[in-house]
């Protein structure tokens, strides 16, 4: 049907446009206080939007102290620069767990680097007697083939070494890690959850089906 | 568009109460109506009413005024809220369907005789068999014989274009004439 012949129809079907007439006649009036009401729900409406912001901006706070305040210090440099000797290779062998730590410092001593050679000649002459300090000048530099001398006076050295929050390996970022075996652990405490979640589930059907039964 | 109308548009996309407040006055009633001719029920086309409103305040910024007027793009509003809540939140309702193409069948000389020929008898068949109709197509023939709305306008309000919208009026015409002759047997 074309549009002319459409908006021909408005004018003839005189029945219907009558009926449409009287429906409208008849429909409810709108209620007087209705746009007072809708005025009242736009009121709050913005109201809630103001009140939604404040507790955004205090989260982002609390959440920029936590980051502060959580955030791993950065390892000083050479704070201890004498007694790192032991530390240099415990840093490099990003060592995962705090125990691990202490047997590789407990370990490193007997081992002959030519590090700790070095240092034992530094301290030489202030703890050797004359007599050592003559014996010391013919003999040339110290190789890796004699450590047992310089070993005994490095020893005591380390026992003396004070701790400082830096060698504690835990506030180290690599040390964030698990282990193999506590991921292993871990696995193996989650099959197990699994496995009673599985009992647990099948007796809860069969609890059902006894209920269903007996009804 | 009158000045005063642009100063409305204004306000309400400052979100001005008082421009707001004007809205309600100029259209309030004839968006009330138009609810309660989809909604009936008096509760239901009072939230439906508030939602549109709501609307209308929150997408001002959305209304274009080369596409239509204020009053059209208000009453696409209303339309497409009363479809969406009588769709997910009455009660379902079941309408007269034409399955079998049975309406189509009706010759044109009797649709216009049914419609043309003055009858306060037929009148009152007539409303009984608009309660018949489904929602959209109850807007849709109130929206070109009561509010003499074109069939670009109408296009506008139901998202459609301008031919679709004839073919419907066409077949819904003939529907309503079927329904009132399952009325009269």
């Amino acid at each position: 049907m074309t549009e002319e012949k459409i908006n021909a129809l408005r004018q003839t079907d005189t029945n219907l446009r009558e009926a449409l007439r009287m429906d409208e006649a008849e429909r409810p009036q709108m209620p007087a206080d209705l746009n007072e009401r809708l005025m009242q729900r736009m009121a709050s409406k913005k109201k809630k939007q103001r009140h939604v912001i404040w507790p955004w901006i205090a989260a982002a706070c609390v959440a920029g102290v936590m980051m502060i305040w959580l955030t791993p210090p950065k390892p000083a440099k050479d704070v201890v620069a004498e007694n790192t000797v032991t530390e240099k290779p415990i840093i490099n062998s990003k060592v995962e767990k705090p125990e691990t730590v202490k047997v590789e410092t407990e370990a490193t001593p007997p081992a002959p680097t030519p590090v700790k050679v070095k240092k034992a000649k530094v301290r030489k002459p202030v703890v050797q007697s004359e007599e050592k300090l003559l014996a010391q000048e013919t003999i040339e530099t110290p190789t890796i083939d004699e450590p047992t001398d310089n070993m005994a006076q490095a020893t005591p050295k380390e026992k003396m070494r004070t701790l400082t929050e830096h060698d504690i390996p835990i506030t180290r970022p690599e040390n964030y890690k698990y282990t193999p075996e506590e991921l292993a652990l871990m696995k193996k405490q989650a099959n197990e959850a699994y496995l009673k979640w599985v009992e647990l589930e099948l007796e809860i059907a069969k609890h059902n089906l006894e209920q269903t039964a007996q009804q | 568009m009158m000045e005063s109308d642009l100063n409305l548009i204004q306000g309400l996309r400052q979100q001005c109460p008082k421009a707001q407040q004007q809205l309600l006055e100029r259209y309030g009633n004839d968006v009330f109506a138009q609810v309660a001719r989809l909604v009936p029920v008096l509760e239901n086309a009072e939230e439906v009413y508030q939602d549109v409103f709501v609307k209308v305040f929150m997408n001002i910024d959305k209304y274009d005024e080369a596409k239509s007027s204020l009053k059209t793009w208000i009453s696409r509003i209303v339309y497409h809220e009363s479809i969406s809540f009588l769709r997910h939140k009455s009660m379902p309702t079941i309408y007269y369907e034409d399955r079998e193409g049975e309406a189509e069948k009706l010759s044109e000389t009797e649709v216009e005789a049914t419609f043309g020929q003055p009858n306060p008898d037929t009148v009152q068949l007539i409303r009984a068999a608009l309660k018949h109709l489904p929602p959209d197509e109850r807007a849709i023939i109130t929206m070109f014989y009561y509010e003499e709305l074109s069939l670009k306008e109408i296009a506008f309000v139901t998202e459609s274009i301008p031919t679709t919208v004839a073919s419907k009026l066409s077949r819904t015409r003939k529907k309503l004439c079927k329904i009132i002759k399952m009325l009269q047997s």
